[in-house]
């Protein structure tokens, strides 16, 4: 089974994405700040992790980079997922050293392939 | 719709009422509550002076946060939620703010709004406000930086006496985030003396956060306005090189060059609005 940490404060964006990655098989694990989003990361050994960028306590670039620094999740794909306009998200995606991006909203019809992308 | 005082609610309340302001925002930037209360310690907000509206249901539905220091008030972290929208929730907050801004004599009120947030620009332009300047907020990933090219010969801690000596005279008029009273605020704050071989000279003050450098303002005390700026940086990030860093309300001058060299960009701007009350 492929476990996703989905590191969101938003309710609605959480549900939206586990209900369009559950039928997928994966199983999705969530933290709703940055501080249990480290931890988690830590503990669970996700093969992926959803960052959102803008999180209450600390801002997902700076959760990547405390990510990047774990030998443990070396080859764990951490994913962006913002609603800062493209421009700005694409940047911050290249300065900050995640291995995407994908805008908000989601599109939930090519959402899951773009999930398998990063996984494959 | 009903505007009330603000130290009517907790200040969990008004997290979550600024929260649910931004939850479609231009630049999503939630806070936690013990975010927003460093935040309203660091920024003179007075919860006091401060509104939140609610809407027909009791339902919060607003929140607008008034900063006051002597002569001078300003609003911060002004939103709505999709329960106050096209029902006059901003115009009411705004005006509450205006209402208590002559009554505490203020003489000028000041804001910032995201560049491109039209609507509430056109909020405040139509509340009497004039645009003053854009301001940049930038950020820098952790990257090495080569010290060893700016040929700088003495780098010095700054101690806090030395700093309140320093920061109200700088070049240019700083912004309310950059202002002398935000950064003594700051319990922890530090400075570099930085002295380059050609006789240049320049200083930072900053904030080392619990994640990342803040509140970093550069001045330059001799020789190029661009360069010593990039001298200044890499002497900073040499001595914290693992620190993201956000440099806030800086302006697109000859010293912005200065933090692209160090490795900075442009991560959003704002626009900086007074209204006069004199």
């Amino acid at each position: 089974m492929t476990t996703i940490l989905q590191i969101e404060d938003n309710r609605a964006n959480r549900i939206l994405v586990e209900r369009v990655l559950e039928p997928h098989n994966y199983t999705l694990l969530h933290a709703n700040d940055g501080e249990s989003g480290l931890a988690m990361a830590r503990s669970s050994s996700p093969n992926l992790i959803l960052v959102d960028m803008g999180l209450p306590d600390i801002d997902g670039q700076t959760i990547v980079l405390f990510l990047k620094q774990e030998p443990a999740l070396a080859d764990v794909p951490i994913v962006a997922i913002t609603a800062w306009p493209p421009d700005v998200a694409q940047q911050m995606t290249e300065r900050y050293g995640f291995d995407g991006l994908i805008t908000k909203p989601i599109d939930i019809k090519s959402f899951p392939d773009q999930i398998a992308q990063f996984l494959a | 719709m009903e505007v009330l005082p603000a130290n009517q609610f907790t200040f969990e309340q008004a997290t979550d009422a600024y929260n649910m302001g931004r939850v479609d925002y231009l630049v999503p930037m939630p806070m936690s509550v013990a975010r927003l209360r460093e935040y309203a310690d660091k920024y003179d907000v007075d919860i006091n002076h401060s509104f939140i509206s609610v809407d027909g249901e009791q339902q919060i539905s607003g929140l607008l946060m008034l900063g006051v220091r002597e002569k001078r008030t300003w609003i911060t972290r002004l939103g709505v939620g999709p329960n106050g929208r096209k029902q006059g929730t901003g115009k009411g907050l705004m005006q509450a703010a205006i209402d208590r801004s002559y009554e505490l004599e203020a003489d000028k009120l000041w804001l910032e709004v995201i560049k491109d947030n039209d609507p509430a620009h056109r909020l405040f332009m139509r509340n009497g406000f004039t645009q003053t300047r854009e301001l940049i907020v930038a950020r820098r990933a952790p990257t090495p930086m080569d010290v060893a090219v700016h040929n700088i010969t003495n780098v010095s801690l700054l101690n806090r006496t030395q700093m309140a000596e320093m920061l109200p005279n700088r070049r240019l008029r700083p912004n309310w985030l950059n202002e002398t009273e935000s950064l003594l605020n700051i319990a922890g704050l530090s400075g570099l003396m930085v002295d380059l071989e050609d006789g240049s000279r320049g200083w930072a003050v900053y904030h080392v956060g619990l994640y990342k450098l803040e509140n970093i303002v550069v001045e330059v005390l001799k020789g190029d306005l661009a360069e010593v700026t990039t001298a200044v940086l890499s002497a900073l990030h040499n001595h914290h090189p693992m620190r993201d860093s956000v440099a806030a309300n800086l302006l697109e001058d000859e010293q912005w060059a200065g933090f692209q060299k160090a490795g900075y960009f442009d991560a959003f701007r704002r626009i900086e609005m007074v209204k006069p009350l004199s």
